[in-house]
C-alpha cells in the first residue's frame, strides 16, 4: 500500500514525524512536559493568590488554560505550521469551528428561551 | 439474576407483534437451517462475515438496510391504514402499541435504512474511484458494520421481549424520563442508538481518512469524482455530529439510570436543553444522509448525459458550504421552544441561505443535462424523479424556514410530508439510483431494466398520492402522530394516503421482482467488462466484480474523468500500449474482529436494557478482550503473487479489447 500515499502533497499523521533523531525527539517532549507543568502550576499558584486583582483572576486561568492546550498540541500532538501537516491543522480548525458554532451557539439559544415569557417577579407579582 | 426480565416482557396478548416477531424468527431460523444444511456457512464465515474487503462489507450494509427497509416500511403501512380508519374511531392500533409504531418507523428509517444504506455504497464505491486497494481501516471498517448491526437487532428484539420507545424517534424528555417511560422501550431507543452510532463514527472516521490519505497517483483533490467529494464532507459531519448524539444520550441514560438531573424538571434539569443538543447533532444528520445521494446524482446524471458534470468546481463549493452551514441552522427545528425574534429571525435566514448552495447543484445537474445525448435508464429516472420531487421538498422547507410560517406548521402533517418528502425524494431515490447504478459493479450483472422502471414508477406515483394529501392535512390543522381524530375533513385524505401507499408497496414489490429476475437470468444480464454504462470513473476501470485486489496495476490519474480519457487514450492507441509489469500485492488477512466485538456488544447492550449486570460486566470483557486480541496480532497481511495478479487482469483487458474492436468496427 505504501506506493499509493504518495502523494505530491504528503502531510503526516500526528505523532508521525520522518527523519528526526531520537535525542531531538526525547528533548522536544521534555520541553513540552516542563512547559505543561509550569502553566499546571501557576494555575493552582494564581487561584490562591491576593498578589493579584482578584477580579482578573478567572481571566488569568482561561488564559493559562488556552496556553496549556496550546503546549498540548505543539509539544504532544506535534501540530506544526509546516506544508506536511496541513491536513491537521484544518482538521484542528473545523474540530475548533464546530465546537464554538455548538457551544456557543446553544449558550445563546439556550439563555434567549424565556424571551417570551413575561419577566419573573412579574409573574410572582400576578400570583 | 435476570434484572427486570421476567416472562411478562413477552407481550403475549398482543397479536400483532407476537405474530409479526413468530413469523420473522421462523424465517430467520429457516434461513439458518438451510445455511447449515447446505454448507454454506464455512463459505459464509470465511468470505463475508469474518471479511474486511470494503466491498464485501459495503455490500452488507446495503443488505442489513433493505431488510430495515421492509420492517420500517411495513410501520408505515400499518401507520396509514390505522389513521385512515380511526375517524371518530379507535382503529385497530391501540394507543400504546401505535406509538411505538411511529417511533420505530422513525427511529428504523433514519437509523438503520438510510445510514447503512448510504455508508454501504460510499464503502462499496469510494475506494474504488479513488483507485485503491481498500479503505484506511479495513478491520475497523468491519467493526463499524457489525456494531451497527448489533443496533438493528436489537431495535427488532424489542418487538418480542419487552416494548420498543413510545416518544417518537428523537425520544423528547420529560416524556422519554423515567416518571413518564418507566418501561425499557427507550433503553431498547438508547442503547441500540448508542452501540450503532460508535459504528457510524467508525465508518465517519475511517470514509474521512480514506479520501484524504489513499489517492491514487495523480488523483489530486479537484480530480476525485463528485461521489467522492460529497463522501468527504458526509464524513466530517458524521465525525463531528454523532459525538453530540452519544454524549446527550449519555445524559439522558444517566437520568434514567443513575438518577442524574440532566432532563428532568425538578432538581435543576432542564428538558430544552436536550432538544437544543439533540437537533444540534439532528440537523448535520439530514446531511449526512443527502450529501452522498447529491453525490451519487452527479455521477448519474454525468454517465448517461455523456458530458462531464456541468461546473465541477462549483459543486465541490457547494458540497463543502452545504458541509458548514448544515451546522448552523438547528433550531429551525424548535422554533416555538420560546427563542425571541433575534435568536429564531437569524436562524431562519441561515436556513434559507443552505438552500441556494442547493439550488446550484440543481442547476449543475440540468446544465450537464442540456446538450447531452441522454440515456433514460433506470438510475437517470431515479435522479430525474429526485430533481423535480426534492425541489418540491425543498420550497415547503423553505417555506417552514420562515419562523412566523412555522408557528403554525409546527408538528403538523405538512412537516411529515415536508421532510418525507426530501428524505424519500433526496435520499431513497438517491439510494435506489446509486443501487441500480452500482448493482453490476458489485454482483457482475445489471438488475432488469423493465422492473426497474416499473419500481421506479410505482415509487414516484405512490409519494406523490400518499404525501401530497398530509400537505393538505397538515394545511387543515391534523397534527402528527394521531390515534384517531374527529374532523371529518381530514378523513379523505387520509383515504387517499393509504391508496398511495398500496402503490409504494407494489413498487418495494417490484424491487423484489427485479431482484429475483435479475439474478435468474444474470447470464444475459453478465457485465464482463466491468464498464456497463460507458462510465467516467475509475471504478469502471476493474472488472464486475472487481478482483479483492481492486486494481492490477494503480491508475495513473492525468485529470477529471479519469476513466474516460483513459479509454479515449486506449482508443487511439488502439491497446498498443506495453504489457505493464505485475507486483506481488499485500491485502489485510480477513478478521472476525467485528462480528465477535459485535457479539458482545449485543450481550452488553441487551443486559444494560433489562439490568442484567452480570452479563454486562461479561459484555464488555468479551469486547474489550477481543479488541486486545486483536491488537496483539502478529501478521495482518497476506501476498497475492504476481503471476495471478497478471493473470486476473489479463483476463479482464482481453474482454475489454474485445468490446473496443466490436465498437471499432461497428
Amino acid at each position: 500500500m505504501s506506493e499509493l500515499s504518495d502523494h505530491s502533497d504528503t502531510s503526516f499523521a500526528p505523532g508521525d514525524e520522518g527523519e528526526h533523531d531520537v535525542g531531538a525527539r526525547v528533548l522536544g517532549y521534555v520541553i513540552g512536559l516542563a512547559l505543561a507543568l509550569l502553566l499546571t502550576a501557576t494555575s493552582f499558584f494564581v487561584a490562591g493568590t491576593t498578589l493579584v486583582w482578584q477580579p482578573s483572576i478567572p481571566v488569568a486561568l482561561i488564559v493559562l488554560a488556552i496556553a496549556q492546550m496550546g503546549v498540548h498540541l505543539v509539544f504532544f500532538l506535534h501540530i506544526t505550521t509546516g506544508p506536511d501537516n496541513t491536513n491537521n491543522v484544518l482538521a484542528l480548525a473545523f474540530g475548533l469551528f464546530i465546537v464554538f458554532l455548538v457551544v456557543g451557539g446553544s449558550v445563546w439559544i439556550m439563555s434567549h428561551l424565556n424571551q417570551n415569557m413575561p419577566p419573573m417577579d412579574q409573574i410572582m407579582r400576578m400570583q | 439474576m435476570l434484572g427486570k426480565l421476567t416472562w411478562s416482557a413477552i407481550p403475549f396478548d398482543q397479536p400483532i407483534p407476537l405474530v409479526a416477531g413468530g413469523v420473522v424468527i421462523v424465517a430467520l431460523l429457516a434461513v439458518l437451517i438451510w445455511v447449515v444444511v447446505k454448507g454454506h456457512l464455512p463459505y459464509l464465515w470465511r468470505e463475508w462475515i469474518t471479511s474486511v474487503d470494503h466491498k464485501r462489507i459495503g455490500v452488507m450494509y446495503v443488505l442489513l438496510a433493505s431488510v430495515m427497509f421492509l420492517r420500517g416500511g411495513s410501520d408505515a403501512i400499518l401507520m396509514r391504514i390505522q389513521q385512515a380508519i380511526a375517524y371518530q374511531s379507535q382503529g385497530y392500533l391501540p394507543p400504546e402499541h401505535y406509538n411505538q409504531i411511529f417511533s420505530a418507523h422513525g427511529t428504523i428509517m433514519i437509523f438503520f435504512v438510510a445510514m447503512p444504506f448510504v455508508i454501504g455504497l460510499m464503502n462499496l464505491v469510494v475506494p474504488l474511484q479513488l483507485g485503491v486497494r481498500d479503505v484506511a481501516f479495513p478491520t475497523l471498517n468491519s467493526v463499524g458494520f457489525w456494531l451497527t448491526a448489533t443496533g438493528a437487532l436489537l431495535v427488532n428484539l424489542s418487538l418480542v421481549i419487552g416494548e420498543f420507545a413510545r416518544t417518537g424517534w428523537l425520544a423528547f424528555p420529560p416524556l422519554s424520563g423515567l416518571v413518564y417511560s418507566p418501561g425499557v422501550g427507550v433503553d431498547y431507543y438508547a442503547w441500540s442508538l448508542q452501540i450503532s452510532g460508535v459504528g457510524t463514527l467508525v465508518a465517519g472516521i475511517n470514509l474521512v481518512t480514506t479520501v484524504l490519505k489513499l489517492r491514487t497517483r495523480g488523483m489530486n483533490y479537484l480530480r476525485m469524482p463528485m461521489f467522492c467529494w460529497t463522501t468527504l464532507a458526509s464524513s466530517l459531519l458524521m465525525v463531528a455530529a454523532f459525538p453530540i448524539l452519544t454524549a446527550t444520550l449519555a445524559m439522558l441514560l444517566l437520568d434514567r439510570y443513575l438518577g442524574f438531573h440532566f432532563f428532568t424538571n425538578e432538581a435543576g434539569g432542564n428538558v430544552m436543553i436536550f432538544m437544543n443538543l439533540i437537533w444540534a447533532w439532528g440537523h448535520p444528520e439530514v446531511y449526512i444522509l443527502v450529501l452522498p445521494a447529491f453525490g451519487i446524482f452527479s455521477e448519474v446524471v454525468s454517465t448517461f448525459s455523456g458530458k462531464p458534470l456541468f461546473g465541477y468546481r462549483s459543486m465541490v463549493l457547494a458540497t463543502m458550504a452545504i458541509c458548514v452551514i448544515s451546522f448552523m441552522v438547528w433550531l429551525h427545528h424548535f422554533f416555538t421552544m420560546g427563542a425571541g425574534p433575534d435568536v429564531n429571525a437569524i436562524f431562519g435566514i441561515a436556513s434559507m441561505i443552505i438552500a441556494i448552495p442547493t439550488g446550484v447543484k440543481i442547476y449543475n445537474w440540468l446544465f450537464t443535462m442540456y446538450g447531452g445525448r441522454i440515456r433514460f435508464t433506470t438510475p437517470m429516472l431515479w435522479s430525474v424523479g429526485f430533481m423535480v420531487t426534492f425541489i418540491i421538498g425543498g420550497l415547503t422547507g423553505v417555506l417552514v424556514a420562515v419562523p412566523p410560517a412555522d408557528f403554525i406548521l409546527h408538528n403538523s402533517m405538512f412537516l411529515v410530508a415536508h421532510f418525507h418528502n426530501v428524505i424519500i425524494g433526496g435520499v431513497l431515490f438517491g439510494a435506489f439510483a446509486g443501487f441500480t447504478y452500482w448493482f453490476p459493479k458489485a454482483f457482475g450483472f445489471r438488475l432488469d431494466e423493465r422492473w426497474g422502471k416499473a419500481a421506479f414508477w410505482c415509487t414516484f406515483i405512490g409519494f406523490y398520492v400518499t404525501f401530497i394529501p398530509l400537505y393538505a392535512a397538515g394545511m387543515l390543522g391534523m397534527t402528527r402522530r394521531m390515534q384517531h381524530y374527529d374532523v371529518a375533513v381530514w378523513r379523505p385524505w387520509m383515504i387517499v394516503a393509504v391508496i398511495g401507499m398500496a402503490i409504494l408497496t407494489m413498487a418495494v414489490v417490484c424491487q423484489v421482482v427485479q431482484l429475483v429476475v435479475s439474478i435468474r437470468n444474470r447470464e444475459s444480464l453478465r457485465d464482463r467488462t466491468g464498464d456497463p454504462w460507458d462510465g467516467r470513473s475509475l471504478e469502471w476501470a476493474t472488472s464486475s466484480p472487481p478482483p479483492v485486489f481492486n486494481f492490477a496495476i494503480s491508475p495513473d490519474v492525468r485529470g477529471e474523468d479519469a476513466y474516460w480519457e483513459m479509454k479515449a487514450k486506449a482508443r487511439q492507441q488502439q491497446f498498443a500500449h506495453a504489457q505493464p509489469e505485475y507486483q506481488d500485492i499485500e491485502m489485510p488477512r480477513n478478521s472476525p474482529t467485528g462480528f465477535v466485538c459485535a457479539f458482545f456488544a449485543s450481550i452488553m447492550g441487551f443486559a444494560l436494557i433489562w439490568h442484567i449486570w452480570w452479563m454486562v460486566i461479561l459484555g464488555l470483557i468479551g469486547a474489550w478482550a477481543t479488541f486486545v486480541v486483536f491488537a496483539w496480532r502478529d501478521h495482518d497481511e497476506y501476498v497475492i503473487p504476481a503471476a495471478d495478479v497478471a493473470r486476473i487482469d489479463r483476463a479482464n483487458i482481453e474482454e475489454r479489447r474485445n468490446l473496443v474492436s466490436l465498437a471499432g468496427s461497428v
